[in-house]
């Protein structure tokens, strides 16, 4: 297997912090409303408590990504050497296409460039040998750059319980689920 | 091209040249479709230490990277192994807070306080208004008892406490002490330990056995949860104890939802357990404690596992089961959090679980303690902080409180600044006479986010004659101001700041220059004491030209350079430093700072202070209404502080109470309806959230300020009750935040 970098979120070392969301905010000034990373609470028919458990989610890299495809101009590129998928603002006419297309909602409309935009997996970072903002902020390590073609298979998941089952793309990002603790009520 | 456009959407911007934003982006976020992205380059920016100043745990060490003057980003020290490279949500917003277009720019006088009427004025005529008044004062009462200043924890950088040297430096003044915090805890570990000090946060992997108890590191404390993790990995059990079911709570093994205020109770049937076991450390009790044999006897003839658990509500059996196992693991700790203790009886309460840590040898242990906080390293000068009144200066003559830095001993003088209950500010207000507090000076706080009855600190403010604020944004606290003074953020001073849990020591470069006029709190007061000697020669002792960095150097001395380990306060430059500790534990060599030297389960200095002399069950505060109201802390903010972002907003968009779904059927309430919580104090409205992480009698709404367009504020529902301890270290006793209740309907 060719290598695909992925995030790894370990929604059981997951403390819901919304650090790695802010981290990314640090570090790109996103526009306001225009979120490429977000902390998700799981719902209480996934976990039973309300707002105690979490996915961390940004783009997924797929291996076959939507958002590349139905690009009419060519502003997505798939980098040949971890598969991170990147977009070309500069390329990118704001028609929609992928926003509409990407069953995850990774990209988003900034509504002053009027163009779209997404986690770019800080490639840049990866390129100096550093890790993503998000990875690096997480004071858990519960949010993980994983290279996909040498990860050990043990207990992740790529499909979780309300995350949708797209094979076709095969997004890259990973799973480990949450765990409840033995609970002692008055 | 591209970047031309990236310039015109970095609105945060606002403010700063077009010429100096132009290369300010950190990343290369837009790149040639078919060429490689540069890679990040560190050389292409300066890079600044800076440490968060705010009252929490974790006092993180910061790197800050700078391009043409403009912070581009921050990131946590990697040198730090606490921080890690890291920050938490909080302090990664501090990449906007410089630049937040809601920041208070220049000095501004309101005309009619909440009026909303403010207009820009100079720094001149700003300290002529003030120094005027101070004037006025000195004149009318012949004295300057009438100013007062309330000050907390909005920033713990070292040279804030200048704050408290320009009140001292103008004369004797009225000044709010304690700290609606942690006195309680604090005076609770006194007479147990002889003072408040924690083993290193970072020997909790060692741990075999965790109890967390009534804290929410998850929340409050993120860099502290890997060790709770990695103790959790390495087989230790951990054990939440929270009447709420908290973020930290769903990360343990076991949950204890007690009832809200029966820590006492839950932990003396503990103790009662080990004790017919025969579980307790003999060694440690006869050796190294005092009174063990009548906490003993106390324990047998009052206190039973069954009636533990009908005061608390966690079965007898459970009780039995950890109370055996965390005596039989060894090392086993304790975390004992703030909240537990912000009740009637929440001294008590600490001096039980300190009572049940130190039966079972765990006290003086690494990978053991009964981890509350420390001051180990705030050794500094205080340079800032003691000031030398002007000659002549009038003062107060009676019995006067002691604040939580008290650093006067030893000196002589007749007349001593005034104190009043920081945890009463709207009564203090009220009640103080001879002379009355007239003008009141705030920095560092934001008392009407902060101070409990919100209501009647209105009414309290509306009497002063004159309010000013040092702050950076336009809060409530200001809009009840007549003049408000813009004060610098973090980056746009030197300072030099210490934790009171871990063991790390982070300077902190100034990295831009202030934007704006802001200036520093010592800046101010240099200010202040310019104008006042130009009216009144002699009239103020401090400076009137002040260099943050050279003030930052006046707080080192040999005794922090040795405990550091480091020659130059300047080595800190190249990365926060750890001290240097001769073990992980605190009390490692059983000396105690208690009169007898040893652990004490019997204190008579508790008991000549007003309190029983062993840990002894305390009964909480009566009921006043249908629920109990929690107001804890929000992973979003720390008090007031950074909730108001509006990075921030962008995950946090408004504040809800938490609500049983039981409970709520009975009110006719759904999930996400408007509320109205409401009781004696007054009343808040806000969405409701449906969640068994509550108790059916429990309504639970997080403290924080949301900024402007909303009214929002949880302290219009908490009254000023008493907590049992604090006036022997803080000054005054704590506050009873928890023992709070309301009721609730649609609104």
């Amino acid at each position: 297997m060719k290598k695909q970098y992925a995030f790894l979120v370990d929604s059981e070392r997951c403390i819901g912090c919304f650090t790695c969301a802010m981290a990314c905010r640090n570090y790109y000034h996103q526009e306001e409303g225009v979120v490429w990373r977000q902390v998700y609470p799981l719902s209480e028919e996934i976990y039973p408590h309300r707002e105690r458990a979490f996915l961390s989610l940004a783009c997924n890299h797929c291996e076959d990504p939507a958002c590349l495809n139905v690009c009419p101009v060519n502003a997505y590129t798939k980098r040949e050497e971890d598969g991170v998928v990147v977009h070309h603002q500069e390329k990118c006419i704001g028609c929609g296409n992928c926003i509409r297309s990407c069953p995850y909602g990774a990209p988003k409309y900034n509504p002053v460039e009027k163009r779209a935009e997404k986690c770019s997996f800080c490639h840049e970072r990866l390129d100096a040998g550093l890790k993503p903002a998000c990875v690096q902020s997480c004071p858990t390590k519960a949010l993980q750059l994983v290279d996909l073609a040498e990860m050990q298979q043990t207990n992740q998941v790529q499909y979780p319980a309300g995350y949708p089952k797209m094979e076709k793309l095969n997004p890259s990002t990973r799973f480990i689920l949450p765990k409840t603790p033995k609970m002692v009520r008055r | 091209m591209a970047s031309k456009k990236l310039l015109s959407r970095r609105r945060f911007l606002q403010g700063v040249t077009a010429a100096t934003a132009a290369s300010m982006l950190p990343c290369r976020l837009l790149v040639p479709g078919t060429a490689q992205a540069a890679g990040f380059d560190q050389n292409e920016f300066q890079v600044f230490r800076n440490a968060c100043p705010r009252n929490c745990y974790d006092t993180c060490s910061i790197k800050t990277y700078v391009k043409d003057g403009v912070i581009q980003f921050i990131e946590g020290a990697p040198e730090s192994t606490y921080t890690d490279g890291g920050l938490c949500v909080k302090g990664y917003s501090y990449t906007r807070r410089p630049y937040s277009p809601d920041r208070i720019k220049y000095p501004m006088v309101q005309d009619g306080r909440r009026t909303g009427k403010w207009r820009r004025v100079s720094w001149d005529e700003a300290m002529d208004r003030i120094a005027g008044k101070i004037m006025e004062l000195k004149e009318r009462d012949g004295s300057l008892l009438g100013l007062g200043m309330t000050k907390y924890s909005g920033n713990f950088g070292i040279t804030n406490y200048g704050v408290e040297g320009l009140m001292s430096s103008l004369g004797y003044t009225t000044r709010f002490v304690g700290t609606p915090c942690w006195p309680a805890g604090i005076d609770a570990q006194n007479y147990d330990l002889g003072n408040m000090w924690c083993n290193d946060p970072e020997d909790m992997v060692k741990a075999r056995y965790v109890i967390i108890w009534g804290a929410n590191p998850a929340w409050c404390s993120v860099h502290s949860m890997k060790y709770i993790m990695e103790a959790k990995r390495r087989g230790a059990k951990i054990l939440v104890i929270d009447p709420v079911f908290t973020q930290t709570a769903a990360k343990g093994d076991v949950f204890w939802q007690p009832k809200t205020a029966s820590d006492g109770a839950l932990a003396l049937g503990m103790a009662r357990h080990i004790l017919d076991k025969g579980l307790v450390d003999r060694a440690f009790v006869e050796n190294n404690a005092q009174g063990f044999e009548e906490f003993a006897a106390y324990l047998r003839e009052n206190v039973t596992v069954e009636w533990a658990a009908e005061q608390s509500g966690i079965p007898a059996e459970e009780i039995r089961e950890v109370a055996e196992e965390f005596a039989q693991a060894d090392p086993a700790t304790i975390w004992i959090g703030y909240g537990m203790q912000r009740h009637t009886n929440g001294g008590a309460s600490v001096r039980s679980i300190d009572a049940l840590v130190a039966m079972t040898g765990n006290v003086g242990k690494e990978g053991g303690g009964a981890r509350y906080g420390h001051l180990q390293t705030w050794g500094f000068n205080y340079n800032a902080f003691i000031q030398k009144q002007p000659e002549g200066s009038v003062g107060f003559t009676g019995p006067a409180a002691k604040g939580e830095f008290d650093l006067t001993e030893g000196r002589q003088a007749s007349y001593s600044d005034r104190t009043v209950n920081i945890n009463k500010t709207a009564q203090a207000i009220l009640d103080t006479k001879d002379p009355a507090i007239r003008m009141l000076w705030v920095s560092c706080k934001n008392p009407f986010a902060q101070d409990f009855d919100r209501p009647k600190l209105e009414k309290a403010f509306d009497t002063l004659e004159m309010v000013v604020s040092v702050e950076q944004f336009f809060t409530e606290t200001v809009a009840n101001s007549d003049i408000v003074l813009p004060v610098t953020t973090l980056f746009e001073e030197w300072t030099v700041n210490a934790s009171y849990w871990h063991y790390w020591l982070s300077i902190n470069e100034q990295a831009i220059k202030p934007l704006h006029e802001a200036k520093s709190n010592l800046e101010i007061g240099a200010a202040l004491s310019r104008k006042m000697n130009e009216l009144a020669p002699g009239s103020c002792t401090l400076p009137t030209e002040i260099d943050t960095r050279e003030w930052t150097a006046k707080e080192f001395n040999q005794g922090i350079y040795d405990l550091f380990g480091i020659n130059d306060w300047t080595d800190l430059k190249n990365g926060p430093v750890k001290a240097k500790l001769a073990s992980s534990a605190a009390w490692h060599d059983m000396k105690f700072g208690t009169p007898s030297g040893k652990y004490e389960f019997r204190s008579d200095l508790c008991a000549e202070h007003g309190h029983k002399a062993l840990p002894e069950f305390k009964k909480g505060r009566e009921s006043y209404d249908k629920f109990r109201l929690l107001t804890p802390h929000t992973k979003f903010g720390i008090h007031s502080q950074f909730v108001n972002l509006d990075w921030m907003k962008e995950y946090n968009k408004e504040p809800f109470v938490y609500m049983h779904p039981k409970a709520a059927a009975g009110k006719g309430i759904n999930d996400l309806d408007m509320v109205r919580v409401f009781n004696k104090v007054g009343e808040q409205k806000a969405r409701v959230k449906l969640t068994d992480n509550v108790t059916e009698d429990c309504l639970l709404i997080y403290e924080a300020w949301f900024g402007k367009g909303t009214t929002f504020n949880v302290q219009n529902l908490v009254d000023d009750e008493s907590a049992d301890m604090g006036a022997y270290k803080a000054g005054a006793p704590g506050v009873a935040i928890h023992d709070q209740f309301a009721d609730i309907e649609r609104a």
